[in-house]
C-alpha cells in the first residue's frame, strides 16, 4: 500500500505491506535505528517513538495504521545543532543511562511527561514519575537515575516556564544542582 | 529514591575517584550508539534459527524442501551440513573432580554441536538455520521446516535427573550427572555438626532466573573470500576469548583469520560472555553465501537459548551453639546444568558458588558439596552476582533460622561471628583468602543506618494499619577480580585470566589507550581515562579509550565478575606508569641533569628543585614522537603495554537490610526501605558505581519477589517471554539508603575491588529474610522465592509451603 508519514518533521512516502509494524518501517525502511526492539510482545518499551505527540509502542502499531501521522523518533530530538534536549541533559547529569538500550524508548516516554507538566503548578511526583515509567523496562539502573534525570529535567523546565512564560517549551538546559 | 551517605570517595586530587559525567551517554540518550542489529553491511543476508519446539526427542527426519523453495531463501541447512565443524567447548571444568562431558575432538569436553542433528535435548534447541533476503522472509521460512521427533521422557529438575530411571539425555554421560564437587573439609564439618549444641537445617530452591539484557543476543558474520578473513560482530561481553574458542575450537582456523568486534552492547550481565550456536552458523555461512549474515534473536528465542541462572535445590546444615557461636556448615546442592554444559557454566555452579557459602563468617568448619546435572532446560550459566548470590542466599537464610531457633537477635548473631580485622588475610576453609576487610565497621554502618533498633515500634504501628512490617539482614562476600591465572587453571579454567592495556601518546600530547576489556554498559571510557589521567597528571578530556575489537585492543578476557575496574583498570595505571618511568629517563636528557634529580608531577617533568627547568606532557610528546638527540638505550615514541595477571582475587563485601510491609488482606509484600553498605575498595568513579549498586539491588530484588523461569512437565518454559517472566519496573524500585566502607584490596595498583555486579549478592536473602520475620509467629521459618502474593496469602491462611 502507497502511504505517507512524516516523520521528525520530514514527509515520507513509501509503499508497505500490510502487515509490517511501524518499528520495521523506521528502523529498516527509513534506517531510523535509534528506535530499539527488544522484545516481541509490547513489554519492554526500547520502541517508544511519540505518534501525533503521544508515546507508543511502535512495534505495537502497524505502519498502515500511522499513515498521514506525524512520528518523532529519537533522532529528531536532538536539535540539528547537536544540543541534547532538557531532558536528554538531564539525564546525562544524573547518568540515568547505562548500556543505553532502552534509553531512547525512555527519553521518548518521558519527553511527553516533561512537556505535558511544564506548565503545571508542581512537577510530577516521585511516584507519578515511575508510574509513567512502568511501560519501560531497564534492566541495568535499576530506574533511580532515570527518576532524578526526569526530576531535574521537570524542575528545569518549570525554571524556564518560570523565566519566559510565553514559551512552552520543556527544554530547559540548565539543570538545577543536587 | 536513593540517599546516599558518607563523603565524596576522592582518593587524592587528580580525576580518579571524582563523579565525573559518564562520556558514553550523550551519544546513547541520543540514540546514536551502534548495537548489532543496528549493523547493515552491504549485501546483507538475514538469519533464522529454527529451535526445537519439544524438550526431548529423537530426531526421525527433518524435511527442508518446502522452506527451500519460498521466496527470498537463499540456504537451508542442519547439522548435515556442518559435519566438518567442531562442537562448542565447555573451558570451566571444576578442578579436582570427576567430570563427564561428551566429546571434543582436541581432547577438551565438548559442549554442544552448532546444530543438533541425533536428538533435541531442550525447547530451544537449535536444528536448522534459514538465509534469506530478508529476515521476515527467514523467519517465514522456519515454519515450512518439518521435523518428525520422536518423543522422549523429560526432566527439568537437577534431583530428578540424578535419579535412578530418569530420562538419560547424553550417552557419554551415564546418570546425567556432569560433576560431583566437593570443597571445604568434611570429616572435620561431619564431626562438629555431630557435637553441636544446636543445629539447624533447611531444604532451599534457589530458583532458575533468566538474565534478560534488554537487548537480546545478535551477530553479523562476514568471510572475506579475498583475504580468507572471517569478521564477527557480536553482542559480546568478551570479544578476545570468543576471537580464540570459535577460532581454534570451533571453526579449525587461524587464530589471525578472525576478527571479533563488540559494537555497543546492550547489557548482558553474563549471558552475553558465552559462546553460542549462532556466532559460528553466522560466520560458517557468509562463507557458503559469499555475503554477510546477520542474525538478531527475539525474546523468546533468548529466553529458550541464552544462558540462564541460578538454580539449584540445597540442603544446608548450620551448626552452633546456644550463645550464638556459629560452628560449622554444610551444603549439599543439586545445581542444574541445563542440557549442555555452557562455555563456563559448570565452574559458576561449583566453586564461584561453593567456596563462598561461609560468608564474612569465621567458621571453624565448612563442607560444600555440589551434584551437577544436566536436564531438559536451557543451559546455565552466569547471571549478574552468579555462584555468590546462591552462596548468600543459603548462609543468610541459615543464619536467620538459627537465630530464631536459640532466640537471639539475628544481627547480634551475625556481629558474633564477622571474621575479625586482624584475621586477615583470611582462609575461609572452602579455598578462597579473603584480602582485605573490616566487616564490623562495614556491619555496624548498615545496621545504624537502616534504624534496626526502631523496628520494634515500627512493627507496633504497621499491624495498626493492616501491615506486618518485616525486617531481614544479609551480609556477604564476594569473590571479585577474575583473576589471577595460575589459581584459576587450579579451578579447571582453560584459558589466561589476565588483562592488558596499552597507552600511546601522539606527537600532539592526546592519550589513547587500548583495553582488553569490552563494556557492556560500564562506562568504560570515562573510567579508564580517568585512571590514565590521573596517573599522568593530565586533563581526562586529553585520554580516549578503545576497546572491542581484537583487531586493535591488546588481548584480555572482557567484562565479567565486576573485574574491569580491578583487572583491566590497573593494566591501564600500570602502562601509564611505565610511560611516566620512561619520561624521567627522557627527562634526564632533554633537562640536562642525572635521572635521580627528575621529577614527574602535575603533567610535566622538572629538575628537582627547579620548576623552572621543565618540559610539559604535552613537549614531551613531541620531543619523543622527533626523538632527536635520544640516546640508543630510550627508544623514540611513547608506545607501551602491561599484561595484568594479580597474585589473588579481590573479595569485595557488605551488608544489606531490606524492610517490607505485608498486605494482611493480599499477601503482596512491598518493600518499603532498603539499606545498603557496600565496600568495593577505591573507586574510580562514584557516579558509576552509584547506579550499577542500585541496577543490581533491583536485581535481586527481582529474584526474591517475581522473576522465575517455569518449566512445565513437558520441559516447556512457561516464562517464555516478557509478559510471562516478571521483571522488576520503575514503580518496584523502592526507597535505598546507601553508603559505604572503604577497604583498599592489596592485590592491585588502585586498590580496586569489584563494584558493578556485586549488589545484586545479597537482596534476596535480605528480603526472604525479612518475609519470613514479618510471618514468623505464624511458625513460618522459610519461603520460597519468588516470594508472590499467592504464597504469602496461603501462609497468612496457615497453610504450608
Amino acid at each position: 500500500m502507497d502511504l505517507s508519514l512524516n516523520v521528525n518533521g520530514r514527509p515520507e512516502q513509501f509503499s508497505a505491506a500490510p502487515n509490517e509494524l511501524l518499528v520495521e518501517r523506521l528502523r529498516d525502511g527509513l534506517g531510523l535505528t535509534g528506535t530499539k526492539v527488544g522484545c516481541d510482545t509490547g513489554q519492554c518499551g526500547s520502541c517508544v517513538v511519540r505518534l501525533d505527540g503521544r508515546s507508543v509502542k511502535s512495534c505495537l502499531i502497524l505502519t498502515v495504521s500511522a499513515a498521514g501521522s506525524e512520528v518523532a523518533t529519537i533522532e529528531g530530538v536532538t536539535t540539528p545543532g547537536g544540543e541534547l534536549s532538557g531532558l536528554q541533559e538531564a539525564l546525562r547529569q544524573e547518568h540515568g543511562t547505562q548500556c543505553g538500550f532502552c534509553t531512547p524508548g525512555m527519553v521518548m516516554a518521558l519527553g511527553e511527561l516533561v512537556e505535558n507538566t511544564a506548565a503545571d503548578p508542581e512537577p510530577p511526583t516521585e511516584p507519578e514519575i515511575r508510574e509513567w515509567l512502568t511501560g519501560n523496562l531497564c534492566r541495568c539502573t535499576g530506574y533511580h537515575s532515570v527518576v532524578r534525570g526526569v526530576q531535574r529535567a521537570c524542575s528545569a523546565a518549570r525554571a524556564q516556564e518560570t523565566a519566559e512564560p510565553a514559551t512552552a517549551a520543556a527544554s530547559g538546559q540548565e539543570g538545577s544542582g543536587r | 529514591m536513593t540517599t546516599v551517605t558518607g563523603e565524596t570517595p576522592l582518593q587524592g586530587n587528580g580525576p580518579l575517584g571524582q563523579p565525573l559525567d559518564s562520556r558514553e551517554d550523550p551519544q546513547l540518550l541520543r540514540g546514536e550508539a551502534t548495537y548489532v542489529g543496528d549493523i547493515n553491511l552491504p549485501g546483507t543476508a538475514h538469519m533464522a534459527i529454527l529451535g526445537s519446539l519439544v524438550a526431548h526427542a529423537k530426531i526421525l527426519s527433518i524435511e527442508t524442501k518446502a522452506a527451500e523453495q519460498l521466496p527470498g531463501v537463499l540456504k537451508v541447512a542442519t547439522a548435515a551440513d556442518f559435519t566438518d565443524v567442531m562442537p562448542l567447548p565447555c573451558i570451566w571444568i571444576p578442578g579436582g573432580v570427576e567430570s563427564h562431558f561428551p566429546p571434543h575432538p582436541y581432547g577438551l569436553p565438548g559442549a554442544r554441536p552448532v546444530l543438533t542433528g541425533d536428538a533435541v535435548r531442550h525447547v530451544g534447541d537449535p536444528i536448522a538455520v534459514v538465509v534469506a533476503e530478508t529476515p521476515r522472509q527467514a523467519a517465514a521460512a522456519l515454519a515450512a521446516i518439518s521435523v518428525e521427533y520422536e518423543p522422549l521422557p523429560v526432566v527439568t529438575r537437577a534431583d530428578e535427573a540424578l535419579a535412578e530411571g530418569a530420562p538419560q539425555l547424553h550417552e557419554a554421560v551415564p546418570g546425567n550427572l556432569n560433576a560431583y564437587w566437593t570443597c571445604g573439609d568434611k570429616d572435620r564439618t561431619d564431626a562438629a555438626i555431630a557435637a553441636a549444641e544446636v543445629t539447624v537445617d533447611l531444604d532451599l530452591v534457589n530458583q532458575r532466573t533468566i538474565n534478560s539484557p534488554i537487548e537480546p543476543r545478535g551477530a553479523v558474520g562476514d568471510y572475506n573470500a579475498v583475504t580468507g578473513e572471517y569478521t564477527l560482530y557480536a553482542s559480546t561481553q568478551g570479544p578476545h576469548n570468543h576471537r580464540f574458542l570459535l577460532s581454534a575450537l570451533v571453526l579449525g582456523i587461524p587464530f589471525n583469520k578472525l576478527r571479533v568486534i563488540a559494537p555497543t552492547v546492550g547489557g548482558s550481565f553474563g549471558t552475553k560472555g558465552y559462546l553460542y550456536p549462532d556466532m559460528a552458523l553466522v560466520l560458517l555461512l557468509s562463507k557458503a553465501l559469499g555475503r554477510p549474515v546477520k542474525w538478531v534473536d527475539t525474546r523468546t528465542g533468548l529466553m529458550n537459548s541464552t544462558v540462564q541462572g541460578r538454580d539449584h535445590r540445597q540442603h544446608v546444615t548450620l551448626a552452633g551453639t546456644r550463645d550464638g557461636r556459629i560452628t560449622a556448615v554444610r551444603a549439599t546442592s543439586y545445581a542444574n546444568l541445563g542440557a549442555y554444559p555452557s562455555t563456563i557454566g559448570p565452574g559458576v555452579a561449583t566453586a564461584l558458588m561453593g567456596r563462598s557459602i561461609s560468608g564474612m563468617y569465621d567458621i571453624d568448619a565448612a563442607f560444600c558439596e555440589v551434584y551437577a546435572a544436566f536436564t531438559n532446560t536451557v543451559s546455565l550459566g552466569a547471571q549478574r552476582g552468579s555462584g555468590r548470590a546462591e552462596a548468600a542466599f543459603l548462609m543468610e537464610r541459615l543464619v536467620d533460622r538459627y537465630a530464631s531457633e536459640i532466640g537471639m537477635d539475628p544481627a547480634a548473631v551475625r556481629r558474633k561471628n564477622l571474621v575479625p580485622k586482624e584475621k586477615f588475610p583470611y582462609d575461609n576453609g572452602l579455598g578462597w583468602t579473603y584480602d582485605s576487610g573490616d566487616y564490623q565497621l562495614n556491619f555496624d554502618r548498615a545496621i545504624e543506618l537502616s534504624g534496626y533498633a526502631d523496628m520494634p515500634a515500627r512493627k507496633t504501628e504497621a499491624r495498626a494499619r493492616g501491615k506486618r512490617l518485616g525486617v531481614g539482614i544479609a551480609s556477604y562476600v564476594a569473590i571479585c577480580g577474575v583473576g589471577p591465572s595460575t589459581r584459576m587453571s587450579q579451578e579447571g579454567m582453560l584459558g589466561g585470566t589476565w588483562e592488558s592495556a596499552n597507552i600511546r601518546v601522539h606527537p600532539t600530547g592526546e592519550v589513547t589507550v587500548t583495553v582488553g576489556s569490552a563494556s557492556t554498559g560500564q562506562s568504560h571510557g570515562t573510567v579508564f581515562a580517568q585512571v590514565a589521567a590521573d596517573e599522568l597528571g593530565i586533563d581526562p578530556a586529553q585520554v580516549q579509550v578503545h576497546e572491542g575489537d581484537t583487531q586493535s585492543a591488546p588481548y584480555g578476557q572482557g567484562t565479567y565478575g565486576s573485574r574491569s575496574y580491578s583487572m583491566a583498570a590497573p593494566a591501564v595505571a600500570l602502562t601509564a606508569r611505565k610511560i611516566k618511568s620512561k619520561l624521567i629517563r627522557a627527562g634526564a636528557v632533554f633537562l640536562g641533569v642525572p635521572e635521580d634529580k627528575v621529577v614527574y608531577e602535575g603533567g610535566k617533568v622538572h629538575e628537582e628543585g627547579n620548576e623552572e627547568n621543565a618540559k610539559t606532557f604535552a613537549e614531551l610528546a613531541m620531543a619523543m614522537w622527533y626523538g632527536w638527540g635520544l640516546p640508543p638505550e630510550i627508544e623514540p615514541a611513547l608506545d607501551e603495554t602491561t599484561h595484568f595477571d594479580p597474585p589473588d582475587f579481590n573479595y569485595p563485601f557488605g551488608t544489606h537490610v531490606a524492610v517490607v510491609e505485608i498486605d494482611e488482606l493480599t499477601g503482596e509484600t512491598e518493600v518499603v526501605a532498603y539499606t545498603a553498605v557496600d565496600d568495593a575498595g577505591n573507586i574510580g568513579n562514584p557516579k558509576v558505581v552509584l547506579g550499577q549498586i542500585e541496577g543490581s539491588i533491583v536485581h535481586g530484588l527481582g529474584q526474591a519477589l517475581m522473576e522465575a523461569a517455569e518449566y512445565d512437565e513437558n520441559g516447556l518454559l512457561i516464562s517464555r517471554d516478557l509478559g510471562h517472566y516478571a521483571l522488576p519496573r520503575a514503580i518496584d524500585a523502592p526507597f535505598f539508603s546507601l553508603d559505604k566502607t572503604t577497604t583498599p584490596s592489596p592485590h592491585n595498583p588502585l586498590g580496586a575491588k569489584g563494584a558493578g555486579e556485586i549488589a545484586t549478592v545479597p537482596p534476596a536473602a535480605a528480603v526472604v529474610n525479612a518475609v519470613v520475620d514479618a510471618l514468623s509467629d505464624l511458625g513460618v521459618q522459610h519461603i520460597d522465592m519468588p516470594v508472590t502474593p499467592e504464597k504469602v496469602w496461603r501462609r497468612l491462611r496457615g497453610e504450608s509451603q
